[in-house]
């Protein structure tokens, strides 16, 4: 039995037969037609019945980038819609549409010596973007990506994921309470694989390293930093943004650990580094921010 | 095997500085109660069999049974180790 997040489901909604049914329809049809509908129904839909998500939305809105509440209510608009997209495209990347990537040359270089070296490393994700489709680009004809997941989503989603991924070199770790995901992850390092999981979530653990972003005190997991520094692999933040409806902009930025700290120190200063860098990404990227709890302390 | 020395390894792996090698009892349990470890710490743990036994665990239904006590662990390093 897997383990389940207290204050986030992290899976998409509906029933399997429609999710079975999205994927035919945007087998066949553009799916900005599916965007369309995003705006007229469903996203209103979605902001009237998820209350608890969209209050979430607003306070970071409202109370963290403090823009005044006619603002704010318009980017949980704007926001729910660029959800919705990302989760439309997910259904048509199962359905076997292909999207464009674009990368700055300088990052692209950097992430091919990550993957061509022979050592592990570890690849994290935030709640940002569309980070699923980053096996289309990212990749390793050297190695395998270990992607931790938390479990819960329909045995169709997993399913499609599986199919997706399996010929992308792409293995599914489920978070378990049997700590067999640390086994996993481990293993993959240790054999100069690649480990990727979520910088932003605290899920299994629960021991936090205290950040400060956007001028509020948010707790990031200690578990990949950890695990960056135990094992002594790189760490590269990966970030996947929606640029259009057929384009997606890959950022990737290497966390470097300091050698001259202890190592608990270094483990804090990689997660302090991740924030600094989400914090970037957010500033850039307002709307695209799909954390849908109060991530932001008070 | 030296348990005194096993458990200053795990003192210092898992950064226990509040605990001395006296303050782990050898059959406690390491997870859960006793100790009270969690995911993170079986990573630690599991890296420390490697970086010091030559110990590569690889099967989580293992790990279970070494990681009860500081016991066992120091069993199946005395049985396993190559270094």
């Amino acid at each position: 039995m897997a383990l389940e997040h207290e204050e986030w489901k992290g899976t998409t909604g509906g029933l399997p037969w429609m999710q079975r049914t999205m994927i035919k329809w945007l087998s066949v049809i553009d799916q900005r037609v599916i965007y369309v509908a995003l705006v007229m129904i469903f996203v209103p839909f979605y902001m009237l019945t998820c209350n608890r998500e969209y209050r979430a939305m607003y306070h970071f809105y409202h109370r963290v980038r403090r823009e005044p509440w006619w603002k704010s209510f318009a980017h949980v608009f704007v926001n729910q819609y660029h959800f919705g997209q990302v989760i439309v495209d997910r259904f048509a990347a199962f359905g076997g549409r292909e999207f464009k990537f674009e990368m700055d040359d300088r990052e692209w270089a950097v992430y091919c010596g990550m993957a061509n070296a022979d050592d592990g490393f570890l690849q994290l994700s935030c709640h940002m973007g569309n980070y699923e489709l980053a096996g289309y680009i990212l990749r390793q004809p050297k190695k395998t990506m270990h992607a931790l997941v938390f479990m819960g989503e329909t045995e169709t989603m997993m399913q499609n994921r599986a199919k997706l991924f399996a010929p992308r070199g792409v293995e599914m770790v489920p978070v378990m309470p049997d700590m067999s995901h640390i086994f996993a992850l481990n293993n993959a390092l240790r054999d100069g694989n690649v480990a990727s999981m979520p910088g932003d979530r605290i899920f299994g653990s629960t021991k936090a390293v205290e950040c400060r972003m956007l001028g509020h005190r948010v707790q990031l997991p200690q578990g990949p930093f950890q695990l960056a520094v135990t094992r002594e692999v790189r760490l590269m933040a990966v970030w996947v943004m929606k640029a259009s409806h057929d384009t997606y902009r890959v950022h990737c930025h290497e966390l470097k650990a300091n050698p001259e700290l202890k190592k608990s120190e270094r483990v804090a200063d990689l997660a302090r580094q991740f924030a600094a860098h989400m914090e970037q990404m957010i500033e850039q990227y307002p709307t695209h921010w799909f954390n849908y709890f109060e991530f932001f302390e008070q | 095997m030296e348990i005194e020395k096993l458990k200053e390894q795990i003192i210092d792996a898992l950064n226990l500085e509040d605990l001395t090698p006296a303050d782990i009892e050898d059959d406690a349990p390491l997870f859960g109660e006793g100790l009270g470890l969690d995911s993170i710490d079986a990573l630690e743990l599991i890296v420390l069999m490697e970086k010091f036994y030559g110990i590569k665990l690889q099967n989580p239904a293992e790990g279970k049974n070494i990681f009860k006590s500081v016991n066992c662990m120091a069993a199946y390093i005395e049985a396993n180790r190559t270094k």
